[in-house]
């Protein structure tokens, strides 16, 4: 991992089969969609981005960014103040909900509980008016392939959640969208069965070839499914690329702070050099670092300090390293979660507390409180963001 | 388990006396009278004997069961055009409008109601008799060149029905539209629906319980209502209810007064039953 800000100048454009694609090979696009609402509220500002053919797009966002009623204007519940919405070139702004060649799973995936499973799933069919011995073909074909075959003549009330999914996933993809929406359909489920269905979901959508765009708030979710992400916040994209880009480059401190997980301390500028920036954060910890994507700093700039917790290298007791950083911590608690476990620790110096990735080695398995540890990092893996204000 | 089962059904006896006092002094007491009653015929002055008479009487006479049969048509008329006017009315209430104004367009179906049947019948005939604001506003129009009477007739008893029984369709078919989560309409709409075929298959389907619990309800009231029939409709108005207090006041004839009246409750029990075959729905569920 070596990287500068100088390295990738260009993340927010976007990164794949860019400018020798004609507009139809996108099947959706967006062109400078504003939403205001009465009382002067702007819930997405200005947003524009292209979906290629086929992939897995997920917007990713906190509550109340605004990526809900970006996606209800997607599938035509909402007008946009402006801006334009294609799909497959052709312009659906104007379009109704049950015109547009866009499907929705709902968050709570509103399957019809006064009909069954086959029927729900033909629903779509009928309004369609496709023959009817085609619909009973259909159903079956699309039960077969989300796996559940015997599942017709049940009702909704006798399926599981992820069962309840994946028919809420066929009930749309039966009608053979160009996009189909996700509107956070895994929230419901519990932990296990939610990591299952990630999996899966990913698969379906390999499987059916369909582009997808999947709104959540989990950044979990957003990197194991999909190619391209997009970060919101406050109504607007902050920085869209592949779950890659944005877990190691991220672009500004919302989006260091907001993908995977980091410590963080507030410093200022003290020194810059070829080698890279010296940092005193506000607790009087001095650390070596480099500036995130796009930045640069003058002398005395207050910024955001970004480590991930498994870029930290541990050493038990007294210990030196290469490394530029070096912190000597206790342990405060060790938060055992598997091959996930982390160790709090906390810095006599400025008093902060630390999470640092447990190794997964023989050596840190009896780890106890108040044990002395040496933690160092590279100069490469602490980031610098500007504080905005 | 065991040790705790017999304090728990005292418990629950206790619970349920008042309820089971009031069914058994005020509903079974005066029907099981009623059909003894019914069941009799009197012979000579304080002499009664067992027959079936008074019932072979409502079959035989023709004004009886004409009477019966106009009656039910009408009953379900009227509930059917409840539910047609009320149906809008909820679902505007239920689905279009958010917060305070939702509380108080329902609190505005419910004002009228606070008043006495009989004040607002008056007001009906207010507007209605010959005298009244409609016929009088058509004449200062020039539409008509003299008064209309607009009461007596089956169209007033048909109004003033619909108008009383409105709160008790509207009040159950509020609270399932509102049941109805607002993601299964746009749904509904998403798939490909239309207006009409998502009212069809996902709004009305839903409602199906309020509906016909609704139904169940308005028929019932509309069936047994006295008032609104005698003064909307006048003497030629001929509702069941009517002839039983013939019979029970007028001809002091207890017998077949008696008769009517169990006649009465089994006659629509019967077609309360029919429409929830027809209907197919289950009493309890639409109770619930």
């Amino acid at each position: 991992m070596t990287n500068s800000s100088s390295i990738i100048t260009d993340v927010n454009a976007h990164p794949t089969q860019d400018s020798s694609a004609g507009p139809d090979t996108y099947d959706l696009e967006c062109r400078n969609i504003l939403k205001t609402f009465d009382g002067g509220f702007t819930a997405v500002d200005n947003v524009s981005f292209q979906i290629p053919k086929g992939s897995f797009f997920s917007i990713l966002g906190p509550s109340g960014c605004g990526k809900t009623t970006l996606l209800r204007m997607l599938a035509g519940f909402e007008k946009p103040t402006s801006g334009d919405i294609f799909i497959k070139g052709q312009s659906v702004t104007n379009t109704p909900p049950n015109k547009r060649p866009v499907n929705m799973v709902f968050q709570h995936l509103a399957l019809f509980p006064t009909m069954t499973v086959a029927e729900n799933i033909a629903y779509g069919l009928r309004q369609r008016k496709v023959a009817k011995h085609e619909i009973g073909d259909r159903v079956k074909g699309v039960l077969q392939r989300v796996g559940l075959p015997d599942s017709g003549n049940k009702n909704i009330a006798q399926l599981s959640g992820g069962q309840k999914q994946r028919i809420a996933i066929a009930r749309c993809l039966v009608l053979n969208p160009d996009v189909l929406l996700l509107d956070e359909p895994l929230g419901a489920l519990d932990l296990k069965l939610r990591e299952h269905m990630k999996i899966e979901l990913k698969q379906l959508q390999e499987e059916f070839g369909t582009t997808f765009v999947y709104i959540t708030h989990d950044q979990s979710e957003a990197l194991v499914m999909s190619d391209q992400v997009a970060v919101m916040n406050h109504g607007a994209f902050v920085q869209q690329g592949t779950p890659h880009d944005l877990y190691y480059h991220p672009k500004d401190a919302f989006v260091a702070g907001f993908v995977g997980e980091s410590n963080r301390w507030m410093g200022r500028i003290s020194s810059q050099s070829a080698n890279g920036l010296e940092i005193t954060t506000d607790s009087g910890l001095g650390l070596h670092g480099v500036s995130g994507e796009n930045q640069s700093f003058n002398n005395g700039d207050k910024v955001e300090i970004f480590v991930r917790p498994e870029a930290i290298s541990l050493v038990r007791g007294q210990g030196d390293s290469n490394n530029s950083n070096q912190l000597a911590c206790h342990v405060v608690n060790v938060l055992f979660d598997g091959a996930k476990s982390q160790i709090l620790v906390k810095d006599p110096q400025s008093n902060g507390e630390v999470t640092v990735s447990m190794p997964q080695t023989a050596d840190f398995e009896n780890l106890r409180k108040g044990e002395l540890l040496s933690l160092s990092w590279t100069t490469e893996q602490t980031r610098c963001y500007r504080v905005e204000g | 388990m065991s040790l705790r089962t017999p304090k728990l059904r005292l418990g629950l006896l206790l619970l349920l006396t008042p309820m089971l006092l009031w069914l058994l002094l005020l509903i079974i007491l005066p029907h099981v009278n009623m059909a003894i009653i019914s069941l009799s015929e009197r012979v000579s002055a304080g002499e009664y004997a067992f027959s079936l008479s008074n019932y072979a009487e409502f079959f035989t006479e023709s004004l009886y069961w004409n009477t019966f049969l106009r009656t039910a048509t009408m009953s379900i008329l009227v509930t059917f055009l409840t539910l047609i006017i009320a149906f809008p009315v909820s679902y505007y209430i239920a689905k279009m409008l958010r917060g305070r104004t939702k509380g108080l367009v329902f609190a505005l179906c419910l004002i009228p109601f606070w008043v006495s049947e009989l004040v607002r019948t008056y007001g009906w005939m207010i507007l209605l008799r010959e005298t009244g604001v409609v016929s009088s506003s058509l004449q200062w129009l020039g539409l008509t060149d003299g008064p209309i009477e607009f009461l007596y007739n089956d169209a007033a008893i048909i109004v003033g029905l619909v108008y009383t029984s409105m709160l008790f369709m509207v009040v159950p078919l509020t609270t399932t539209l509102d049941s109805l989560d607002d993601s299964y309409i746009e749904a509904g709409y998403d798939l490909g629906g239309n207006g009409f075929t998502v009212m069809r298959e996902v709004v009305i389907p839903h409602a199906m319980p309020g509906i016909v619990s609704g139904c169940i309800v308005v028929f019932m009231l509309t069936l047994g209502n006295y008032l609104t029939p005698a003064l909307l409709g006048g003497k030629d108005s001929l509702w069941f209810t009517e002839q039983i207090f013939t019979q029970f006041i007028t001809r002091f004839n207890w017998e077949q007064g008696s008769a009517f009246g169990i006649l009465l409750l089994f006659l629509s029990s019967f077609i309360v039953w029919l429409g929830l075959k027809l209907s197919r729905q289950s009493f309890t569920r639409v109770m619930s």
